[in-house]
Order: structure tokens, then sequence, then C-alpha cells
């Protein structure tokens, strides 16, 4: 008992003061993680490991500090420090607008995405999401067996925000190289992250000039190549940060909630039941999905010393807002483990909150319904094949990397 | 979020900033949409008085 005791007081101590976010448990399993901090007398953990970072886990500490953009800056996002030498790179000056940018310039660069991903916008892009979906549903009906986050989840968002930049479909492999390679290795290679980053920009470099010689109609980049801002054409480093952007916040993030929740529904047939039985259900469920798999963390820079909540904080100091921890904060939400599809009060954060509020997230909305509708209209019955062997990718976004599920096979 | 919940009450603008589409009291009928729409809005945005 006494033992006991001491390994559990030894966890929560090294949660507090020494957490490190990619450690492959904390990965696996953040959950239990969370709830150690969050209900312990310090809700707000720090450590010295990955560039050193807070991590305030309450769900009202999180939404103050993502609202408190003065204070909480956006000059960084990522949960650790960026790579050696990324400074000194010939598009060093692009990033990812506007998720990287503060006011009073973040006023104008959201404005101008913001129409592209307008529920009206997005709506669109419905039909072939459903078609792509259900390409991939084709490939695999017949198997009885299937990756359903490497064969499934992890092309879709890849290909849909390759139509919306009307760019061959044929870069999927490309994209997810790079993007994985910004946000996964490159959590802690920073040397990857770097190169996968240069990719990226250069691809976009190229793309940008053959639309200058060429502006198609209605297409993405052509229109912000001809945007204007008070009478001047928007700078390159813009267009070029908010292609960077799309790739990087609109592949990962979607595709670990569609794989999170698949993984969800492979192990929960009551769920899968009370969704084809009500399908008005589906707004809320997936709203309580985004909830209880948010899979994304973002991070502050501290402008200036301040305490908060207690915690003496730094000028440079990161933060990480981790949204996942907030949404399970029972201070909050009533059974905040349990998935409840109809769940009537639901001010979830997995799209944070505040002036930096996801700007894709109806797209995000569209893409994880459809795809979990169509997999489930023609795959009804599947079960996890062996749940100790899915795997998890976790830091900045948390989702899983292979999940393999079976089902009867299509005759 | 609210225009997904209660589409009859709010719709969005061309940027996709949440508008309300009806004027004067809200009709009893859609009530309990207003009141799904308060309890979701992310920025408690919503206030629905008596």
């Amino acid at each position: 008992m006494g033992e006991t005791v001491t390994d559990t007081n030894d966890l929560a101590e090294q949660l507090l003061t020494n957490y490190n976010i990619m450690d492959p448990n904390f990965v696996r399993e953040p959950f239990s993680k969370y709830d150690v901090i969050r209900e312990s007398e310090c809700p707000i953990a720090h450590t010295e490991q990955m560039g050193g970072s807070w991590l305030p886990t309450r769900y009202e500490d999180v939404v103050a500090i993502a609202q408190e953009y003065e204070v909480f800056t956006s000059r960084e996002i990522l949960v650790v420090p960026p790579a050696p030498g990324r400074q000194e790179g010939p598009y060093s000056n692009v990033a990812a607008p506007p998720i990287t940018s503060d006011p009073p310039e973040h006023h104008w660069h959201r404005r101008l995405v913001l129409p592209i991903f307008s529920p009206q916008s997005v709506a669109k892009y419905e039909p072939v999401t459903k078609a792509l979906c259900n390409s991939l549903v084709d490939e695999i009906i017949d198997k009885g067996v299937a990756d359903a986050a490497g064969d499934y989840a992890q092309h879709i968002p890849v290909r849909v925000i390759a139509t919306m930049l009307g760019v061959p479909l044929d870069m999927e492999e490309e994209f997810t190289s790079w993007v994985r390679g910004v946000l996964e290795q490159g959590m802690t290679d920073p040397e990857i992250r770097a190169q996968s980053s240069l990719k990226i920009i250069s691809y976009f470099v190229e793309q940008l000039a053959d639309r200058r010689k060429n502006p198609r109609p209605g297409d993405f980049i052509s229109d912000l190549a001809k945007a204007e801002v008070e009478g001047q054409p928007v700078p390159d480093s813009y267009i070029l940060g908010v292609c960077n952007l799309m790739l990087v916040a609109g592949v990962d993030t979607t595709w670990s909630a569609i794989g999170s929740s698949m993984w969800h529904m492979a192990q929960h047939p009551e769920h899968r039941k009370q969704l084809r039985e009500n399908p008005d259900l589906w707004p809320t469920a997936i709203e309580e999905l985004l909830r209880v798999y948010a899979p994304v963390t973002m991070a502050r820079i501290v402008d200036r010393d301040i305490e908060f909540q207690g915690c003496p904080m730094k000028a440079g100091d990161r933060v990480l807002m981790a949204f996942p921890a907030a949404n399970r904060d029972p201070r909050q939400f009533t059974n905040p483990d349990q998935v409840v599809l109809d769940r009537a009060h639901n001010r979830h954060v997995a799209f944070g909150s505040g002036i930096h509020r996801c700007a894709g997230s109806n797209l995000a909305r569209l893409e994880l319904r459809v795809a979990l509708q169509t997999w489930l209209e023609r795959i009804p019955e599947f079960e996890l094949v062996n749940p100790d062997d899915v795997t998890w990718a976790g830091g900045q976004v948390r989702g899983p990397r292979r999940c393999m599920v079976q089902f009867p096979a299509a005759k | 979020m609210c225009a997904i919940a209660a589409p009859e009450i709010f719709g969005s603008d061309e940027i996709g900033n949440a508008i309300v589409l009806i004027e004067g009291d809200l009709p009893q009928d859609l009530e309990v949409k207003a009141r799904r729409a308060e309890g979701n809005c992310p920025e408690r945005a919503i206030v629905i008085t008596e």
C-alpha cells in the first residue's frame, strides 16, 4: 500500500514539474495524466523538457490564455522551440498566417481567408469529399480488414485540401510526408522540421509563380494573388504562408480527428446503432467526438513577465494550451470522459477560442461527418483487430496512425 | 456552431461570422433549438433574455 502511494506521488510530481508531452506513454494515453495535473493543487504544470513550457489543464485557464492575445502572443505556436537555422533560410519571412499573426496584422490576415471557409463556401466540397470517401471504401470493402487510420482517415483531408488549392491529387503522398515532417518527426527532430517546411514553401513558390502567369478563375491561390489590402497587393510572404497553413493546419489535424473517431466507433456498437437509428444526432455527435478527441494543442509565447494563476511566467516562456485537457474538465462538462452523442451543453475548445479560433472549423466538421457517415453506411459493423496494436502520434496533434479494424468482407 | 444547432435563428455572413436571422421575440417553437445554440457557443456569444 505504502509503495503504491509513493509511486502515485512520484508520478504526480513528475507530471507537475517535469512532464514530457512527447513521451510515448503520454502520447498513448494523455487523459489520465491531464487529470492528475488538473485535479492537483497546481493545475498549471511546468517542465524544463523540450525547451521548457507551462501546461494549463483547466478549461477556464486555457480559455483565458486564448482570449488574452496581448499577453499570450502567437509569435510561435508550435509546442516545441523552432529549429535552429530556420530564421536564416531563404523564406524566413514566411510563417502561417493568420495563426502565427498578432494584431494589428492579424485582422486582415484572417479576414482574407475567412470567406474561403464560411459554411456556405465549404458546403460545395461535400460531394467531392463523399466521392473520395467512397473510393477509399471501395479499395478495402472486400478485404474484411483495413487500417482505419492509414487506409482511410489519412487520405481524406489531404485530398480535400489539394482540391481546394487546385493542385494535382497525386501530390498527396508528398504533402503528407512534409506535414508529418513538420508536426510529427519534426517535434523531436528540428532538422527534419526545417527541411519539411522548406519543401512546402518551395512548392508553393512555384505554384504562385504559375498562377501569376496563368490565373485560374475561382482558384484559391489565384484569388489571393490578386487580392488587395488598402489598395496594395498582399505580399507573397502572406500568400505562401496561407498555403503553408492550409497544409500544416488542415491535414494532420482533421485526419487525426477522423482517425480517433473511427477508433471510437470501432469499439462502440451502441453509438453506431444510435446514429443509424437517429441521424438527427449527427451535429451534436460530431461536436462530442471533437470534444473528447480534440487532436490539437497549440502554444503561446508570453509577452512580458506576469503572474498567471500564481505561476511566475517570464517574457518568452512557452505556454501550451492543452485543449484536450480543457475539454475533459469536470468543472465545465458533466461526466467528461463519457461520450454522450446528444450532449446538450458542449462549449468545447477543440478549435481553440478567441481571435485565433480555427478558421477551417466548418471544413473540418464537414470532413469528419462525411468520413464517418460514408464508412458507417457501407461498413456498419466493424471492430478493432487488436486494441493493443493501435499506434498514436501526439504532442502538437494527437491521433491514431495505425488502427487495424476487421469487418464482414463484401462478397 | 449556432447555425448548425438552430439554422432557423442563426446564419453566417460572407466571411463566416454568425448573424441573427430573425427579428423581435423568439418564437416559442424555436426555444429548444435556441437553448441548444446557447449551450454550445464556444465564445459565449449567445444570451437568451426573458
